[in-house]
């Protein structure tokens, strides 16, 4: 029952596997191909094509779930080009180069938040003090994403232009780490945020 | 080639509807009445009532009468016990089951006890005898019905899907496809009004409140989120109702008995029914204000706008980016309702058609679109809850998020924690929080068949799919040496096949209200339409100025004729009730007449036919 080994997402959609998409071409495509596939136009159809229309609907599905999300779409085009992100443990446990200073100076200033709450400061005081340690990070996470959109560009450029094959590894294995990255910066976060409501 | 209808199967009344000739149309009884009440009754001698008749034994014989199934279906007794409290009816619930977490509910209908996919299942062939009886009638050479869409509120999770399933195919009924009611709803609107954009459909009925988002664009509905409270509707409004009358007479110590407490909540929904209308009205001898009211009720109507938020988050929305809202279920008639919808969504909701049939005339549509195969339109649904199973230290591990377009697969690998492990368990949930406890139980799927291997080396892809219906199945195989699994399920709060299958032989044992019995019904409720007609006739102002008219000994023929239908009426005598009704109408024709004149004359008043 394992379905639609040989197609991947985009081609299903008939699309080229570009990190930027026209959502209203998506919606489209979505519709037409629903049209064609989805289990009510196949209830009295043979069991055979009642399956198999069930399972290309299903693909369809995930395929438009999956494009639609920009982080989705992307990881899924790293994952397709055979530069996955392995799980969610690989991701966070080794710090990414870019960000070792940012990481270092954070975890001093938590260090210091907590030995001061311990000792009884004022829980204003030390909210002021996790929104401020907070503000390089917000700054990492902007530039990061200005950094991802170029390089999705320059991605769509080589699909289209039909460059160097070599040229176009460099820009997914550097958007790899830059995923890494937001991985990395999204569980930062995601304890500040912790650290906020205790 | 058997007809095939679209069912609304609500929590205080249901519907049948079916296209014709292009169009959905509501089966309607002689009296044009589209409506069956979703009330089931059990005589002493067995005989089944459903509907209409059923709901005046509410008030005779109470503790062998249920209603509100719908909010029963697909839940355990620790679900329930709380509501049951305050029901005529016996529910009850098997403990040992109960004790694992799981069991079904049974509820007592006369001598016998019924799941509530039977009870359902009563209700569902009264309506498919109903519209056999319309195709007989309209001369069809092969009026049988076989085949149904029912619809169920979009917020219902697997189990109560498949309890609604279950109670088509004990009915008799081949399910062709569960739909959301928003949905229906949408596509009964948008063939109305052939437009595309961004529609929020507000459900709120008896018993449940769904919201959904939709995107309707070149013929395709297509559903971005949806949320609701399966527990929440207009039987709470008049619990609150109930509650406030009760403590009201608390004071003089006898508690009701069964049927006065249904003789008060028939009080409390036509004084809730009134404040619609007018600005105050009588309940139970005191008189309640509108304002009254909405101050008691706004906490419960307040309950609808959470989920509306977070449906709107989840589809990306903000309220200004909707530009249609639909208005479906009896309780959106409630002003309070219609003034915080507008207040949420910053424009006027839509219900020119009437929210007590859209849901079934959509049902409709969507039936004849399975069976014509006709590809103008399209549903596009979510599965409303997440899909997930459990993993070590109770945590739920979503495999399927909510809002996912359905048909929708997920899968996740298995291994075994010990050497030549052969089975392996997979407890599976639906819910959207972090602790299983906190999850519904829908399932304990064992997977057996393993090939015996070292520990940890099996590798058991199970796949999860939720098909169009938002119901899940799974199919497992052990990677390795390809073999498909062998998977029991045993459902935590349904049936199984079997008992489904069984339940469907027994249903063909019980008497449901016979050939002779429904003659009887339907001479009765002749009689009671002609009784009220009169009364009112005799009532209304303008008789007096028509009385002179009459012939002399006229009104005491009248007096005579009514009282003398009024006995028979609550006798068995079919007959006699006929004939009885027959002579009140010969004894009121000419009243009729000239009451007719009358109030022509009044509504012509000074015109002439040329301004009209």
């Amino acid at each position: 029952m394992i379905t639609a080994r040989s197609k991947d997402y985009f081609s299903f959609l008939g699309l080229p596997r570009k990190l930027n998409i026209d959502m209203a071409d998506l919606e489209k495509r979505f519709r037409a191909l629903s049209r064609q596939f989805h289990p009510d136009y196949f209830v009295n159809a043979p069991a055979a094509e009642r399956r198999h229309s069930l399972e290309q609907s299903s693909y369809l599905n995930d395929a438009y779930r999956t494009l639609k999300n920009p982080a989705a779409r992307l990881e899924y085009l790293l994952g397709l080009e055979g530069l996955a992100l392995k799980g969610p443990q690989e991701a966070s446990q080794a710090v990414p180069p870019a960000l070792l200073e940012e990481v270092f100076a954070l975890n001093e200033e938590l260090d210091d938040i907590r030995a001061e709450r311990a000792a009884g400061a004022a829980v204003e005081q030390l909210k002021a003090r996790l929104v401020r340690a907070r503000a390089p990070i917000d700054a990492k996470r902007e530039e990061h994403e200005a950094q991802v959109a170029q390089l999705s560009a320059r991605w769509d450029a080589h699909v289209d232009g039909g460059g160097d094959p070599e040229q176009g590894r460099e820009i997914l294995v550097a958007l790899r780490e830059r995923m890494l990255e937001r991985s990395y910066i999204n569980n930062l976060l995601a304890g500040i945020e912790r650290e906020l409501t205790m | 080639m058997s007809k095939v209808v679209g069912i609304d199967l609500g929590t205080t009344n249901s519907l049948v509807a079916y296209v014709h000739e292009a169009k959905p149309v509501v089966i309607r009884d002689a009296n044009g009445d589209g409506l069956v009440p979703s009330v089931v009754s059990a005589s002493e001698d067995g005989t089944i009532y459903v509907g209409r008749e059923a709901q005046r034994r509410l008030l005779t014989d109470a503790g062998r009468t249920v209603y509100s199934v719908k909010r029963f279906m697909g839940k355990g007794i620790a679900d329930v016990t709380d509501e049951a409290r305050l029901l005529p009816f016996r529910v009850t619930g098997d403990a040992a089951q109960a004790a694992q977490g799981g069991g079904i509910v049974r509820i007592g209908l006369g001598e016998r006890e019924f799941t509530p996919p039977e009870i359902s299942a009563f209700i569902l062939r009264e309506l498919k005898r109903r519209a056999e009886a319309h195709f007989a009638a309209e001369g069809d050479i092969d009026p049988e019905v076989d085949r149904a869409v029912i619809t169920v509120p979009a917020y219902f999770n697997d189990a109560q899907r498949t309890a609604t399933r279950d109670a088509g195919r004990i009915a008799g009924l081949e399910v062709l496809r569960i739909i959301n009611e928003p949905t229906a709803a949408s596509l009964a609107y948008g063939l109305d009004k052939r437009h595309s954009g961004i529609i929020a459909v507000y459900d709120f009925g008896g018993g449940t409140f769904d919201i959904s988002i939709l995107r309707v664009e070149d013929g395709v509905f297509q559903v971005l989120a949806t949320n609701g409270d399966t527990h929440l509707g207009g039987d709470d409004i008049d619990q609150l109702l109930m509650k406030r009358v009760l403590d009201r007479s608390g004071a003089s110590g006898r508690a009701p008995s069964a049927e006065e407490v249904q003789e008060i909540r028939q009080a409390v929904i036509r004084a809730k029914l009134d404040l619609s209308e007018h600005d105050e009205a009588d309940l139970v001898g005191v008189k309640m204000t509108r304002s009254e009211l909405d101050a008691l009720i706004r906490p419960i109507i307040e309950r609808t706008l959470g989920p509306c938020r977070q449906a709107l988050a989840d589809a990306q929305l903000g309220p200004g980016e909707i530009d249609e809202v639909v208005l479906v279920g009896g309780s959106t008639r409630i002003p309070l309702v219609r003034h915080l919808v507008a207040e949420l969504f910053g424009r006027a909701p839509h219900s020119e058609l009437n929210p007590d049939e859209v849901v079934a005339l959509g049902a409709a549509v969507q039936a004849d679109i399975l069976v014509t195969g006709n590809r103008e339109m399209l549903l596009l649904d979510v599965t409303p809850l997440s899909l997930g199973i459990e993993t070590m230290g109770g945590v739920t591990s979503k495999i399927i998020m909510r809002n996912s377009t359905i048909p929708a697969t997920g899968s996740e690998t298995f291994t075994t924690g010990v050497d030549n492990q052969t089975a392996v368990d997979v407890h599976v949930l639906q819910g959207e929080r972090e602790l299983v406890a906190d999850n519904r139980s829908l399932a304990r799927f064992k997977l057996r068949g393993i090939p015996p291997m070292p520990a940890g080396m099996p590798r058991v892809h199970v796949q999860f799919q939720i098909d169009a219906n938002g119901i899940l199945s799974v199919t497992a195989t052990e990677l390795r040496t390809d073999i498909e699994q062998t998977i029991e399920v045993k459902p935590s709060y349904g049936l199984t096949d079997d008992e489904v299958e069984r339940m469907l032989l027994e249903s063909f044992e019980y008497a449901e209200a016979d050939f002779a019995a429904r003659l009887l019904i339907d001479a009765r409720n002749d009689a009671e339409n002609v009784i009220m007609a009169t009364e009112k006739s005799l009532r209304a102002p303008e008789y007096a100025e028509v009385a002179a008219e009459l012939k002399p000994g006229e009104r005491s023929q009248i007096d005579a004729a009514l009282a003398d239908l009024k006995s028979a009426v609550g006798l068995d005598d079919r007959e006699a009730i006929q004939r009885k009704t027959q002579a009140l109408n010969d004894a009121t024709r000419h009243l009729a007449e000239v009451m007719m004149n009358r109030s022509l004359q009044a509504a012509l008043g000074g015109r002439n036919v040329s301004d009209m």
